[in-house]
């Protein structure tokens, strides 16, 4: 069994808006639902830790009983990074396993969900090859990165739930920052298998304005039924 | 097992189609709404020739009360194990011009033909949103053209048609199909208010609409949703 740790403790300030982006309508639907009811498909998730703002836990608790949504949801404070907010969520984990996901990547299949539980790993993410060159430097070109040996990073990922308080705890002892899990598991046990499961095109984030307008248009395509 | 939930089945076209309904086979269990239960009984007896008096489960309510529909569609959730159609066919007009139109009998229309079809709707997509299922709402051809005189009731089907159209595409996600018919002149009791010097005898039948209705709601038709199908009768002159 896993516990979905679900980060929605965004404040939105890039999306320039009062509200956060996670709250915000896509399809006619708050961002943040999108994910909670295709997880509420998938028996093998036996609880949702959400991670968010005191201040918007009331409004949650109410949408997950307007929608339905019958996966037990408990909250963890948001923590000042995003770093704190998965440690803050990995104190209230009660199983051995656990999917991390952010609200702002609303556009996940519950087939999707269901390829990273059934990886044979138990730790895996989702990964996409990069279609463009990437350079290193700022003012000035200083280097080229082979773009064939990178991936890029989507969510969900799985760990072992143990294991990633582990490499957590180390990297708060250290006062090391990760901007993700798989990578923090990696420098702190690079002896670990990270499996990478083939991400999905249709898998943005949402970060801006414009994410919203192309979000409507993923959402259109991939996951409206009626063509 | 599968469940279908109807309104408007003491008469006319909801019961017209209740029956037919009962020879089809589409469904397993039958849950009829309404607020006179001696018409009701009389269409379960009339649907039980056709299937076990035990398919089919009666509710008393009267649609003018939606506030009491959360706790109907627990129940039939909790008697059947799913609801997989839901058909909104009861209606009600009291046709008026806006000057002697009150405010209790307009806001006693929409009652029964907007706020009773929301209610049930938002009640029942939390169940069927994880198994997908059908939705229809009986509009009217006076939802489509202005109808003076009609004042409550046309805005009312009018409103009607706008909300399947919107829940066609918000419900798309669920596998939750939504259909809108609107049928013209057809012989009921509230046609008789609405024209009471034209023959019944002149116009669609109830069972006519019914097999629209019938055929729409088979669990095999997959195209027809999201648009307002119009039902209108060729008659002879």
């Amino acid at each position: 069994m896993f516990t979905l740790l679900f980060l929605s403790g965004g404040t939105g300030s890039r999306m320039l808006n009062a509200v956060p982006k996670q709250y915000m309508l896509l399809a006619g639907k708050p961002v943040v639902m999108h994910i909670l009811e295709r997880v509420d498909q998938l028996p093998e998730i036996a609880e949702v830790v959400m991670v968010c703002a005191k201040e918007y836990e009331p409004a949650i608790a109410l949408m997950l009983n307007q929608y339905g949504v019958r996966t037990p949801v408990r909250f963890a404070p948001a923590g000042s990074t995003r770093q704190e907010s998965v440690r803050n969520g990995l104190a209230m984990v009660a199983t051995d396993n656990v999917i991390v996901h952010e609200a702002a990547r609303p556009f996940v299949k519950v087939e999707d969900f269901q390829r990273l539980m059934e990886a044979n790993e138990p730790n895996a993410m989702l990964g996409e090859a990069i279609p463009f060159s990437v350079l290193v430097g700022h003012e000035y070109v200083e280097g080229a990165l082979e773009r064939s040996s990178l991936v890029n990073v989507q969510l969900p990922q799985k760990f072992q739930t143990q294991l990633l308080r582990e490499v957590h705890e180390k990297a708060m002892a250290d006062g090391a920052t990760f901007t993700e899990d798989a990578a923090m598991l990696h420098k702190y046990h690079p002896e670990v298998p990270i499996k990478i499961c083939p991400g999905m095109p249709y898998n943005l984030k949402l970060t801006t304005r414009i994410d919203m307008l192309v979000g409507e248009q993923i959402y259109d395509e991939v996951f409206r039924k009626r063509k | 097992m599968a469940t279908c939930i109807i309104t408007g089945v003491g008469s006319g076209i909801g019961k017209a189609t209740a029956i037919m309904l009962s020879h089809r086979g589409y469904y397993d269990h039958y849950a009829l709404i309404g607020r006179n239960a001696a018409d009701m009984a009389a269409t379960a007896a009339a649907m039980s020739c056709n299937i076990p008096a035990a398919a089919i489960h009666t509710y008393n309510l009267d649609l003018s009360a939606p506030e009491g529909i959360p706790e109907v569609v627990a129940s039939i959730v909790a008697t059947t194990g799913s609801i997989d159609a839901l058909l909104n066919i009861a209606g009600y007009t009291d046709p008026q011009p806006l000057l002697t139109t009150s405010l209790e009998s307009f806001e006693l229309t929409y009652r029964v033909n907007v706020y009773a079809p929301f209610m049930l709707m938002r009640e029942c997509v939390k169940y069927m949103k994880t198994s997908g299922g059908k939705i229809l709402n009986v509009a009217s051809t006076a939802g489509m053209t202005p109808r003076p005189g009609w004042l409550s009731y046309a805005s009312s089907k009018a409103a009607l048609i706008s909300i399947s159209e919107t829940l066609t595409a918000e419900l798309s996600e669920y596998g939750i199909m939504v259909y809108c018919v609107s049928p013209g002149r057809c012989a009921t009791k509230l046609r008789r208010r609405l024209a009471p010097d034209e023959d019944p005898s002149t116009i669609m039948q109830p069972e006519e609409v019914a097999e629209v209705i019938c055929n729409l709601i088979n669990p095999a038709e997959k195209c027809l949703d999201g648009q307002n199908i119009v039902i209108r009768k060729m008659i002879n002159r």
